[in-house]
């Protein structure tokens, strides 16, 4: 455990403008945003989250790649090989399943990441903000069903 | 990929949650002075966060927004004290003289009502009962006007001054709480993060949604009262309901001083009518009802999702351990340290978690000693 913080603590924390999920934010609803995000860092080979595992945050790659697996009796799939400004996690915050595939880092990465249940709040504190986050997060969902229907990717059930 | 989930916390993690709330009240009971206002601190903040919410949307920083909030707060807080001080200053003596008078009217209530008992008891009245309890009490309220009171009005002069953290604290939650969240976040390993955020958003929602029902709690109660009690016709209905609301805060002691009050009111009102101070019994035993099996569970048991069993066993042990104070803080205690209890023997009892962090600790270690 770490008490006293990383040695990135004191850094400004990145901006969320080059995440496809915010980038129709405007300046003033910017802030709102960040006051809710945790940011992580991961190194190559650990895992993000496991699949069964109780989704409970949405996480946007901000520097490194992130790949998505899914065990298939003893075999291991790759789903995706994420990067920089890639959402992955999103239907944790549409339900409470568990998590469908496991995450993991393939390169040192940065990761910001948002718990379901600030998000559940922005919808009452700030829906103007939460519709638009979801408008995107539609778009995001319909998109990777597209490219899983024509056979690209198959993470469309993250 | 299969995992084994633990389903909950066991009974040995139950009986740890019940040992920490104990020893937790006791602790609290020693630092009593800085509980309180971190209570009243904690209500404050739970009750100006939705407006500072608002004040955020509307453009200003989480730091003005604090600003602005705690500060019409204080303005408003100074303004009723500036406002209430010469009315309470000017009637000290009254307020004192009327309290006397009260209680001698509950006094008399109390001997009339006996002294009816022995009539129709012959048990009773060889047993002299009225004398011994008047020359009880007698004897009790000399005991305790020369003993505890100045003892007791020292030690709520010696308070005062700190309860006046609890705005700097409602303040301090309003503006850093969520940056303090993410500071105890950061501190957790990656393979605990998700879990972690859980237990800090339940702890939050348990907190929020206590002070929440018993704010509720206390609006409810008071209506009722208020309304019963102007139905039989006390003076003061509305502020004798706020009174008696507020004191229900206190687990049973609370309730039982509130009834007290209100019968004393009722017997001095109405000193030849018995019937009236009988009645207010009767519509405190109702209130009383209503407050066990509709409004408690629709407020306050809601938020803590707690058995009534465990429910009332620990408010005799809480009043048991830490007196008044326990009584009042037992509830919430409880609630945030089951919260916690649970969460933590889910995480301790999962292996894949505890695996997932030493694979992490292996590779930082790895990644730190590469070029040795």
């Amino acid at each position: 455990m770490r008490l006293f913080g990383r040695h990135d603590a004191h850094e400004a924390p990145h901006p969320l403008r080059q995440i496809k999920l915010f980038s129709t934010l405007s300046r003033r609803e910017m802030p709102v945003v960040q006051a809710l995000r945790h940011e992580r860092s991961y190194l190559a080979g650990e895992v993000v989250f496991d699949e069964g595992d109780d989704g409970e945050a949405i996480y946007a790659i901000v520097s490194g790649e992130v790949e998505i697996l899914r065990h298939d009796g003893g075999r291991q799939q790759r789903l995706a090989l994420l990067a920089a400004g890639e959402v992955f996690g999103e239907l944790a915050l549409l339900d409470q399943a568990p998590r469908a595939a496991q995450a993991r880092a393939t390169a040192d990465c940065v990761l910001v990441v948002f718990f379901r249940a600030d998000f559940m709040n922005l919808l009452e504190t700030h829906p103007k903000i939460a519709s638009k986050i979801a408008l995107s997060l539609a778009r995001h969902l319909g998109g990777r069903l597209r490219q899983a229907n024509a056979g690209q990717r198959q993470d469309g059930h993250l | 990929m299969r995992r084994l989930r633990p389903s909950g916390a066991g009974p040995l993690a139950w009986c740890g949650i019940l040992l920490a709330t104990t020893l937790a009240l006791y602790l609290f009971q020693q630092v009593l002075w800085l509980v309180l206002p971190f209570l009243f601190g904690l209500i404050a903040y739970y009750f100006l966060a939705y407006p500072m919410q608002r004040l955020m949307f509307a453009g200003l920083s989480q730091e003005s927004a604090a600003n602005i909030t705690v500060g019409v707060f204080a303005l408003l807080l100074v303004g009723a004290f500036a406002f209430m001080l010469p009315r309470f200053a000017a009637q000290a003596v009254g307020v004192q003289e009327t309290g006397m008078r009260y209680l001698q009217g509950g006094l008399l209530l109390l001997d009339q009502t006996l002294r009816a008992l022995e009539q129709q008891s012959r048990f009773m009245r060889d047993a002299h009962v009225a004398d011994a309890v008047s020359s009880y009490i007698a004897a009790a309220g000399e005991g305790f006007a020369q003993n505890r009171l100045p003892s007791l009005m020292m030690s709520v002069a010696a308070w005062l001054p700190s309860m006046l953290l609890a705005p700097f604290l409602a303040y301090f939650f309003l503006r850093d709480g969520r940056r303090f969240q993410r500071f105890l976040a950061r501190a957790v390993p990656n393979a605990y993060f998700e879990r972690t955020l859980h237990l800090l958003y339940e702890v939050d929602r348990t907190t929020r949604a206590y002070f929440q029902g018993l704010v509720k709690l206390t609006v409810l109660d008071a209506v009722c009262l208020a309304a019963g009690l102007w139905v039989i016709g006390l003076s003061s209905p509305l502020t004798l309901g706020i009174i008696t609301a507020v004191l229900a805060w206190i687990s049973f002691v609370g309730s039982v001083i509130g009834c007290a009050l209100v019968v004393m009111v009722a017997a001095t009102d109405f000193p030849g009518s018995p019937s009236i101070a009988y009645a207010s019994i009767g519509l405190f035993i109702l209130v009383r009802l209503l407050d066990d099996f509709i409004f408690m569970p629709l407020t306050i048991g809601r938020s803590l999702r707690m058995h009534p069993l465990i429910t009332v066993l620990m408010i005799f042990v809480g009043g048991a351990v830490a007196g008044v104070a326990g009584l009042l803080l037992v509830l919430p205690v409880l609630g945030v340290i089951m919260v916690i209890g649970e969460t933590l023997s889910i995480v301790a009892s999962d292996p894949r978690l505890r695996a997932r962090h030493a694979h992490a600790r292996r590779l930082r270690w790895q990644a730190v000693t590469r070029d040795l």
